[in-house]
């Protein structure tokens, strides 16, 4: 069964967070260990970091069908930071690495305990949507 | 440079998705196809998935112990993933072609534009 867990933690505007340099790289560490792990166990697909929310862009078609693009997004909003996809015998499993995932150290090593989004991805559409 | 296009919806939304006669909703599975298959034919396609139901979905977080708290309660204005798609093209407009693509065969629905962290790619 493949998961998706998304980290949807960054919010409108922002950029490279202002952790001391020490921090970000023991989070940095945290993240390639995990994944290392991961792929050792045969359960990563991929595993993405995305550019920060002040590079995102909305794109709609307009009605001549060529993009739309807008950069202004609701305050609220909360932006896609990174993903990864795993390939596991189970939902339990998947909690488990998302667990991991959100317990990365943030300022001062303390775990972030972030909330980490848990979906199953698809292999296809359903049959009768085809 | 890879983007990574994003399709949001509500739960509500995905509803009234479901509701859709089942000859539109096979028109535009149809044009995403063909949309896939472009991109197949011009070397920029990486990947696609589609997610499943928002209803499935859960948040995690790490307790104290490191154990797995999930819970399966969003607020209602919340966007959920739909499906996204990987492109590797030579600038963000082209990236911005195809989300404009990718909107026009579904409702002229928003698509995020992403690019991938190059930076963090390079350090693994």
């Amino acid at each position: 069964m493949k998961y998706i867990l998304m980290m949807n933690t960054m919010k409108a505007g922002h950029g490279v967070p202002s952790w001391p340099k020490k921090d970000l790289q023991a989070h940095i560490a945290f993240m390639i260990g995990l994944n290392k792990e991961l792929h050792e166990r045969g359960e990563l697909v991929s595993a993405e970091g995305l550019s920060f929310p002040d590079q995102a862009k909305l794109v709609h078609a307009g009605k001549d069908g060529r993009p739309v693009t807008d950069g202004v997004f609701p305050e609220s909003k909360e932006f896609l930071a990174g993903f990864w996809i795993i390939d596991v015998d189970n939902p339990q499993r998947a909690y488990e690495i998302a667990a991991k995932a959100s317990a990365a150290p943030g300022p001062g090593g303390v775990p972030l305990n972030m909330p980490i989004e848990v979906r199953q991805v698809m292999s296809g559409p359903p049959p009768d949507m085809l | 440079m890879k983007y990574i296009l994003l399709m949001s919806g509500t739960k509500a939304g995905v509803e009234g998705y479901h509701a859709w006669p089942k000859q539109d909703i096979e028109a535009h599975m149809a044009v995403l196809h063909s949309i896939n298959q472009d991109l197949t034919d011009s070397g920029e396609f990486v990947a696609t998935q589609g997610l499943a139901e928002p209803k499935e979905a859960k948040v995690v977080r790490g307790e104290k112990n490191g154990l797995p708290v999930t819970d399966g309660i969003f607020p209602e204005s919340k966007e959920f993933l739909l499906g996204y798609w990987i492109v590797e093209v030579p600038n963000a407009e082209r990236a911005y072609a195809i989300a404009g693509r990718i909107s026009a065969a579904s409702v002229n629905m928003p698509i995020e534009v992403r690019q991938f962290a190059t930076h963090e790619a390079k350090s693994r």
